[in-house]
């Protein structure tokens, strides 16, 4: 707008003056005719043929003979009109350039910058990753990567000439190239861990190889494999969608690197390091011209978790060896597990593994479709899935000791309540028997008893009670207190996809089945089968381990993975400060009835615990066996130790276990002994690298065999 | 009309008389115009020199050799006498179409980006369509002269356009629409300079407007029976979309307006300096000692140095238009603003292009583009405008 009206002023101005000049000298002209060449011959001639007389005769010219003449007189108009064009073309012109050279010259000038300089960056090195007693488990390598453009593909020489030096088959090479998995645009990498002799042979015979490019990457390595999987996480290469949604502070740059699941994802900005930049002076063909400034690149953040890597390595271990004992995932017990083992006293993650596994390094420098897919069917059992976190499941009879609790505190029982076990129980009717899991009946027991003998009739009691007082206790006086120890929200560990679990009330089951209200009536089954952990309940094995701490301690700490954070220097940065989640107002005789009970669920089912009653440190524990529709029972168990002092938690998992005596007892017991272990030094230091116990080999050759059947 | 004043004594005139009749110390030399001129082609040497300096593809010498003998033909024009040049009507219109159609021979036709528009004869390389400007100018004024100021008849009209026309439709052939602008251009200003009615230019205006309005709605039907591009190329219709939309295909077919624009836009008030053309010594700006040297020259002495480049041409014109508002022949005053309206529609053009004003067409900027055929033509011209004022004594 302002530039509009500068450039109208301007050209109005020209024409004034143009407008001026004209008629100054039209009128000058009009006065000083006298001088004009026409009169002046005229005025000559006179003067030749009148000699000597009197110049009373002076002719006169008359005025249109001399406008006629002159086409400069006689077009007078027209010239004028060019004269004003002529002012209007100079006006705009100089109105034009002021608006674009003064009034937008920062602007021009900012897009000539762009043009001119280019930052090119230089990827920083992550951070390590150590486990809490500086054990390197995620490191950085360096990597030579041979890098094609998609037009090599056709040129039959270079191909053949790759082939031959890096010893890959002709076709392979051909098809790398065509790859499309890491995007149209980028450079498609042919062969990585190249040789310095095959990087220099490249480089110095750059000409034969059109198109052909060696890159130095720093990528991440995995000393011990799969082992930590799930904790660690694994990196990939930034999306376009990342580019475009960065948040303040952060710099990404394409082929940058950034970490996509556990605590490389939930620490990126942590581990992160910043970029080295180089700004050059470059041509329109990209050619650089001169280096105008650079600085080196800043590693990342080195992160030090809570993880102990020789507790975490039985706990991987123990999962391998019972869920895929030949090394081949699905041929032993149970379709998949997890376990966790945490500090009771801190909320720190000691040891968290998952079952089946992956090994991180499959994603560094992309992964490809087919391996993707692989990884996120039924038949693979979800290697990437987590199910310490995100997992649920029935909480079944490790939930007794909640409800014992709720019930202590509500009234509904004491400690000297007893109850009669005869196997089978009528309490809703003859049309509702309820059966307990021994069964000819556990006989009369009391609460302690009920617990540790994990008899289901004497909490289908305790289910009744609560029904029947439900208008003076309240609909959800059960629930309102489980919730107390944090189920039905999600823990707040720092790992992303963390489940909430389920603690079913009347409200949620109305909503539930509000398209088929007569589901949706809250009956007395609901509350008997919540109360031995069945039915609509559903945990993560994090809630129940934490759930454990808070009765072995009374404090439930916020679970998490992060110890310090160390910069780049070595010094310390950040330290994690314990946060306390929950803590359950409870009177502490009930907590000790309940404590106990735990404990002689160790003594009296000696047949199942193994060596666990045999330790220098008592054990309490539960176990637990979950129904699941259409699949064999799911087995629980989860212990801490030492019980009059718990320092560890364990909770572990697996899916169709069927017995925990035979699955899930065994491994949380073999975690919960190493854990007791490293704090006397006496744990087994020798770590050896777990591999995945899922391969994508195995997948793609019984996918094959289906496919030629 | 003021009464001359009598001349009382022939041995003591009148001292205005005297000053009138004084003849001219340098009888063939103008001297402000000539100022002007140097002013203007050193100008031009110094920003040509800046930015072929980095380019092996244009030898500065050529262009050098170009003013030498342009200067040499110009003062030689000085001493000859225009006047007889009025009745060679005929010749100049057979001269036009032989030049403007030679680079269609066989040998010493050339053709480059698509249009015929070279010659080359032995190690001699030259746009006839340049040399063919200066007889463009000459036919229109023959033309126009022949009616003495009064051109009323519509027959006579009518014959007029068709002969100024024959010039533009052989251009055509080549095809090079920029050149074929500036004679339409140079018809244009002799029609209205040379005396045409009124009644009759405003009908041709808008004839021309209709002609202009038709061919763009005839050009899409006529591509579609035809299948491919009949009337207006495709580059063309980019163009003309860029230059209505500016942001247009900034990569693409709008890459080189907005490299020209940033590249006059960064360079401020004062400019980036000598020699400091970035936009175009780093490839960024393409043909930059050609069609866009006016970037080059206000990327390195800013909007002072394009402004004095303004004022430099502003003068010229100014001197220019003086000689013809002054010659006492329709001839002589008809070539010299023909000359006047081709170097204002050439600036217009040139330097509109550069900053959005104008569409992009391939038309130099007087004086100061590289081009060693266009340099000779210009120094001609200023040869005929000297010729018309050392023959028109006050």
């Amino acid at each position: 707008m302002l530039q509009a009206i500068l450039a109208a002023l301007a050209t109005v101005a020209a024409i004034i003056v143009v407008v001026a000049i004209v008629v100054h000298r039209r009128h000058r002209n009009d006065n000083e005719m006298h001088v004009h060449p026409q009169n002046m011959n005229s005025i000559k001639t006179f003067g030749v043929s009148a000699q000597g007389k009197p110049a009373s005769t002076t002719p006169r010219v008359k005025p249109d003979q001399v406008s006629g003449s002159v086409p400069g007189e006689s077009m007078h108009g027209r010239f004028l009109a060019f004269g004003v064009f002529a002012a209007a073309v100079f006006g705009t012109l100089g109105a034009r350039l002021w608006s674009m050279q003064v009034l937008q010259y920062d602007d021009y000038r900012q897009r000539s910058n762009e043009n001119l300089y280019t930052t090119i960056y230089t990827p920083a090195p992550r951070g390590i990753i150590y486990d809490a007693d500086g054990r390197a488990l995620v490191q950085n390598r360096t990597n030579y990567v041979a890098l094609a453009s998609s037009d090599v593909a056709n040129n039959h020489d270079v191909v053949l000439r790759l082939s031959g030096l890096l010893g890959i088959p002709y076709e392979v090479v051909r098809q790398r190239i065509l790859d499309t998995t890491t995007g149209t645009q980028s450079n498609r990498v042919v062969a990585d861990n190249l040789s310095m002799r095959n990087v220099s042979y490249l480089v110095e015979h750059a000409d034969a190889f059109p198109g052909v490019t060696t890159q130095l990457r720093t990528e991440r390595s995995y000393p011990y494999d799969a082992l930590a999987a799930h904790v660690l996480g694994y990196t990939g290469t930034v999306s376009d969608d990342d580019l475009q949604n960065q948040s303040e502070g952060q710099n990404y740059q394409s082929g940058d690197v950034v970490g996509r699941s556990g605590v490389e994802a939930t620490y990126e900005d942590v581990l992160a390091g910043d970029h080295g930049t180089r700004v050059v002076l470059a041509d329109a063909n990209g050619d650089v011209q001169q280096v105008i400034s650079e600085t080196d690149p800043t590693r990342g953040n080195d992160l030090y978790l809570t993880i102990k890597a020789p507790v975490q390595y039985a706990a991987d271990r123990a999962l391998a060896d019972l869920l895929a004992p030949d090394g081949r995932f699905g041929a032993g017990d149970g379709t998949g597990g997890c376990v966790v083992c945490l500090d009771a006293r801190d909320g720190g993650v000691v040891a968290l593994s998952s079952c089946p596994t992956f090994s991180p390094s499959t994603f560094t420098g992309g992964v490809s479709q087919d391996v993707w897919d692989a990884f996120n069917t039924d038949e693979s059992q979800y290697p990437l899935m987590d199910r310490v976190v995100s997992g649920t499941y029935p909480a079944a009879s490790t939930f007794k000791a909640f409800s014992a609790l709720a019930a202590l505190t509500d009234g509904v029982a004491t400690a000297q309540s007893t109850y009669n076990c005869t196997g089978v129980w009528y309490g809703f009717g003859e049309d509702y028997p309820h059966r307990c899991l021994r069964e000819g009946g556990h006989g009369t027991l009391n609460l302690q008893q009920g617990i540790a003998n994990s008899c289901d009739i004497v909490f289908y009691n305790i289910a009744k009670s609560f029904w029947d007082q439900r208008d003076t206790l309240g609909q959800d006086a059960l629930q309102d207190f489980i919730e107390k120890y944090g189920f039905g929200q999600q823990e707040g560990i720092d790992l992303s996809g963390e489940a909430a679990g389920r603690v079913p009330t009347p409200e949620w089951k109305a909503n539930y089945f509000r398209d088929e209200p007569e589901e949706g009536q809250w009956v007395g089954g609901d509350m008997s089968n919540m109360i031995i952990g069945q039915g609509y309940t559903l945990v993560t094995p994090l809630q129940i381990a934490c759930g454990y701490a808070g009765i072995a301690t009374g404090t439930i700490y916020r679970p998490h993975l992060m110890k310090e954070v160390h910069n780049s220097l070595g010094q310390t940065v950040l330290s994690y400060n314990a946060q306390v989640n929950y803590e359950p107002d409870v009177e502490q005789q009930y907590l000790d009835l309940v404590r106990n009970g735990l404990r002689d669920v160790i003594t009296v089912n000696t047949a199942e615990m193994g060596d666990l009653g045999q330790q220098s440190f008592t054990v309490a524990g539960k176990t637990g066996t979950a129904e699941v529709a259409n699949k064999d029972d799911y087995a629980w168990f989860v212990c801490y130790a030492p019980a009059d002092n718990p320092r560890y938690v364990v909770a572990c998992l697996i899916e169709q276990g069927v017995y925990p005596g035979t699955s899930a007892i065994p491994v949380a017991g073999t975690v919960l002994k190493a854990a007791m272990a490293s704090d006397d030094g006496t744990v087994d230091q020798n770590i050896q690298p777990i591999t995945s116990s899922y391969t994508y080999v195995t997948y793609t050759s019984s996918s094959s065999n289906s496919r030629s059947d | 009309m003021p009464q001359i004043r009598q001349i009382s004594s022939l041995a003591t005139p009148n001292a205005q008389v005297a000053a009138a009749t004084k003849p001219r110390r340098f009888k063939y030399l103008n001297a402000p115009l000539m100022i002007i001129v140097a002013l203007l082609t050193i100008y031009g040497l110094v920003v040509v020199y800046s930015a072929v300096s980095t380019n092996s593809q244009y030898n500065f010498s050529r262009q050098l050799m170009g003013v030498a003998l342009g200067v040499v033909l110009m003062v030689l024009l000085f001493r000859y006498d225009y006047h007889q040049l009025s009745h060679y009507m005929t010749f100049f219109l057979i001269l036009n179409v032989v030049l403007i159609l030679m680079p269609h021979l066989p040998l010493i036709g050339m053709s480059a980006n698509g249009a015929t528009s070279w010659v080359r004869i032995g190690p001699l390389s030259f746009q006839p369509g340049e040399f063919a400007k200066i007889s463009v100018i000459l036919l229109a004024a023959s033309v126009m002269q022949r009616y003495g100021g009064h051109l009323d008849d519509p027959r006579e009209y009518l014959k007029t356009l068709v002969i100024m026309l024959i010039p533009f439709l052989c251009i055509m052939t080549q095809p090079d629409l920029g050149t074929g602008l500036v004679y339409l251009f140079i018809d244009a200003v002799a029609l209205i300079t040379g005396g045409a009615n009124k009644k009759f230019l405003w009908i041709t205006l808008a004839v021309f407007v209709g002609g202009v309005v038709a061919l763009f709605t005839l050009d899409p039907i006529l591509d579609q029976i035809a299948g491919h591009d009949v009337l207006i190329k495709d580059y063309q219709k980019a163009r003309l979309l860029v230059f209505l939309d500016n942001s247009y295909d900034p990569t693409g077919d709008g890459y080189n307006l907005q490299q020209a624009k940033i590249a006059i836009g960064s360079g401020g008030l004062f400019g980036k300096g000598l020699m400091n053309a970035q936009q175009s010594t780093l490839g960024y700006l393409p043909e930059s000692a050609t069609d866009f040297i006016f970037c080059v020259l206000a990327e390195e002495f800013g909007f002072f140095g394009a402004l004095a480049l303004l004022v430099l041409y502003a003068l010229l014109i100014w001197q220019c238009y003086r000689v013809a508002y002054n010659a006492n022949d329709l001839f002589g005053a008809v070539i010299v603003m023909c000359v006047c309206g081709m170097w204002l529609f050439q600036i217009l053009e040139n330097i509109g292009m550069d900053i959005g004003l104008m569409p992009i067409t391939g038309i130099p900027l007087p004086f100061v583009s590289f081009g060693s055929s266009f340099m000779i033509v210009n120094f001609i011209m200023l040869g005929f405008i000297g010729s018309v004022w050392a023959h028109n004594r006050r």
